[in-house]
């Protein structure tokens, strides 16, 4: 049995233009010890992935329809009291804005003592900070750190500080989004570096989330791509990467420029990504897609096999 | 494209005194730029290319003289632009225009596109309505809005983040400057509407031959973009040369250590790797060397530590700051 499987899963928001489909009949499995990456452009309903997963929707969302199974048990049937005992404990998300996740007023020790603690209350204070400190020295923070205030420490330190807390209690799963967004190459370099390492310690799963194609190829074995709310694309990251299926995945892959290889044009995507509160019928690509065919307008598109465990949504492929 | 400069940096210096706390110690002095200098030459695309913090944007902001250089030059045509006052200044400010990070921030929500675009002329007492408006249409169309009819009288807040971006380019274009600097104008945008800027600029220069500084964190958009990047770390100008030749041969340690930051799948797989950066910093009692010696690991204790290395040049116009190439050059 796989450790997560996500069963045809749509999410909503209620807005005040309507009901906004943030994503539509996604699934996916994760077995224990795997990598998964989505990528994709803002709005396409990648982090509203993760905050389903974690129970975690602000109030005007919610699942429409399907399964999110964690370990056999359907997590969207639990009651809150049930979510909270995996939530955490099993798994983990390491959150978008690692200087917002902290809290300002309370030193960065005691606040990832206190959230031991909480989950397990048996332990006592002084085991709790010791918990702290190996989780400190895991992630490359300094002990004598442990008492400074969270404006004291740099981006990537902050950004460590908060995979040590997502880490406190021994997950299985981690769920990583945008976690290296804000801050420097050299510092993305080294937290990517150490998530792969404890990955590998821990035989942790992981989804990792970005809109950089190349940080999740470099950390996933498998990608998904999503557009407008839609998993387009699915597949070992070699296949995704090298003999990319979707319209939308090429032109993503053409868009981004690289430092090495022959310096090519980019060719930017025309347009912009659909309204998701009306979005249109048939393919969600199809105004901006290259080479679109005659029935792409009107027929939904269905997933087509391209190779082994290489699937997409689209009908020309 | 000639060698002939429409910028000259010559030493520049900028340090920003910090208060001190309320009581007790005094402030101390943050040198945000250190006698750095360069040249841009007509029609090229320059890059500025360096982390957060690393005195990139101070750059930008005083070559179009939001802030003063405490030291230092700057010449824009042949003429010295600090201290300029009066009727020059307003000229100056007609030659130099800058595109913003973040077009969240950088438009006005309470004026329509055609108010943006079109306040640059009414300052510069340029045209009358009907000619403003002719020419905010024709600028609007050649950043890619259009029809421009759609977009003269709408607010920022029905404008994706893309095309916000689009507007600050129309913006800035539309007093015809003869330099721009455009700095980390796709930060906030997605890849595939980043490309779309990109190609903007380079429309700029191909058709208009706009001369430009690009600055930026990206060696990647560096070298898709410019003709010519400057690397900066902490203040100090690393290396400067060709976009090409510094990407795909770079000299300085720290040029390599940014190049082995970038993720290494795909594209970039068979990249090469050159482990120049130390995996724990060295301790440095004073700022007397290299700004990169606490980080270097091809480092020389007594010579990197001692000194600072100058910008030398290593063959023509390839330019770097190290130790290190100077002997490899010699032997």
């Amino acid at each position: 049995m796989a450790m997560l499987e996500v069963e045809n899963v749509s999410i909503g928001y209620n807005t005040k233009k309507g009901y906004l489909k943030a994503v539509e009949r996604v699934s996916f499995t994760l077995e224990e010890g795997a990598s998964l990456g989505f990528v994709g452009e803002s709005g396409c309903g990648k982090t509203t992935i993760g905050m389903a997963l974690m129970g975690l929707l602000p109030p005007n969302g919610s699942v429409r329809e399907g399964r999110i199974l964690f370990e056999g048990k359907n997590t969207l049937k639990m009651s809150d009291e049930e979510i909270r005992k995996i939530r955490w404990r099993k798994m983990a998300m390491i959150f978008q804005a690692a200087m917002n996740a902290l809290n300002p007023v309370q030193r960065v020790g005691n606040q990832i003592a206190e959230a031991i603690l909480v989950h397990d209350p048996s332990i006592g204070k002084e085991e709790a900070m010791g918990q702290v400190e190996a989780l400190f020295e895991l992630v490359g923070i300094p002990l004598d750190r442990l008492r400074d205030y969270p404006h004291q420490y740099s981006g990537g330190m902050k950004q460590r500080a908060v995979i040590a807390m997502s880490l406190a209690c021994h997950p299985k799963l981690i769920i990583a989004d945008e976690p290296t967004t804000a801050l420097d190459v050299i510092v993305q370099a080294q937290i990517l570096g150490e998530i792969k390492d404890l990955q590998k310690e821990f035989n942790l799963s992981i989804i990792f989330i970005s809109h950089d194609i190349s940080i999740v190829a470099d950390m996933c074995k498998d990608i998904g791509v999503m557009y407008a709310g839609q998993l387009v694309e699915f597949g070992p990251r070699e296949k995704v990467f090298e003999s990319p299926a979707h319209p939308y995945t090429k032109a993503l892959l053409s868009s981004f420029p690289t430092v090495t290889g022959e310096k090519s044009d980019l060719i930017p995507i025309p347009g912009e990504t659909p309204n998701l509160v009306i979005p249109p019928s048939g393919c969600r690509f199809c105004d901006r897609c290259s080479g679109p065919g005659s029935t792409c307008k009107i027929e939904t598109p269905d997933w087509v096999e391209i190779g082994p465990g290489h699937k997409t949504l689209c009908c020309r492929c | 494209m000639g060698n002939e400069s429409v910028l000259e940096i010559k030493d520049v210096s900028k340090i920003y005194k910090t208060k001190g706390a309320f009581f007790g110690s005094k402030g101390k002095d943050v040198t945000a730029l250190n006698r750095i200098s360069f040249d841009i030459f007509k029609g090229e695309i320059f890059g500025l290319v360096g982390e957060s913090g690393s005195g990139k944007t101070t750059a930008g902001r005083l070559i179009v003289s939001l802030e003063e250089a405490n030291s230092g030059e700057i010449f824009l045509d042949g003429s010295e632009i600090i201290g300029l006052r009066g009727r020059k200044r307003k000229e100056f400010r007609r030659k130099v225009q800058m595109i913003f990070q973040d077009p969240y921030q950088s438009l006005n929500p309470q004026r329509s596109i055609y108010d943006t675009v079109s306040e640059p002329l009414k300052i510069h007492g340029m045209g009358n309505a009907s000619t403003r408006k002719d020419l905010a249409r024709e600028t609007l169309q050649s950043v890619g809005l259009s029809p421009p009819d759609d977009f003269l009288f709408r607010y920022p807040h029905r404008l994706s983040g893309g095309q916000r971006q689009r507007v600050a380019i129309a913006r800035a274009m539309i007093l015809n400057p003869t330099f721009v600097i455009a700095d980390e104008p796709t930060s906030m945008l997605d890849a595939s509407i980043s490309a779309q800027i990109f190609n903007i600029l380079l429309d700029m220069r191909n058709r208009l031959g706009v001369t430009q500084m690009f600055i930026t964190h990206s060696l990647a958009a560096a070298r898709y973009l410019c003709d010519r990047v400057a690397v900066i770390y902490r203040g100090n100008l690393m290396e400067v040369g060709p976009a090409e030749e510094v990407i795909s041969n770079p000299k300085h340690p720290y040029t390599q250590a940014l190049l082995d930051a970038v993720p290494k799948f795909g594209h970039d797989r068979d990249a090469r790797r050159y482990g120049s950066l130390l995996t724990k910093d060295r301790d440095v009692e004073e700022d007397a060397g290299c700004a990169f010696f606490p980080r270097c690991a091809a480092a020389d204790e007594d010579r990197c530590g001692g000194k600072q290395p100058g910008l030398s040049p290593l063959n023509d116009g390839h330019l770097v700051a190290c130790f290190r190439t100077e002997v490899t050059k010699v032997s």
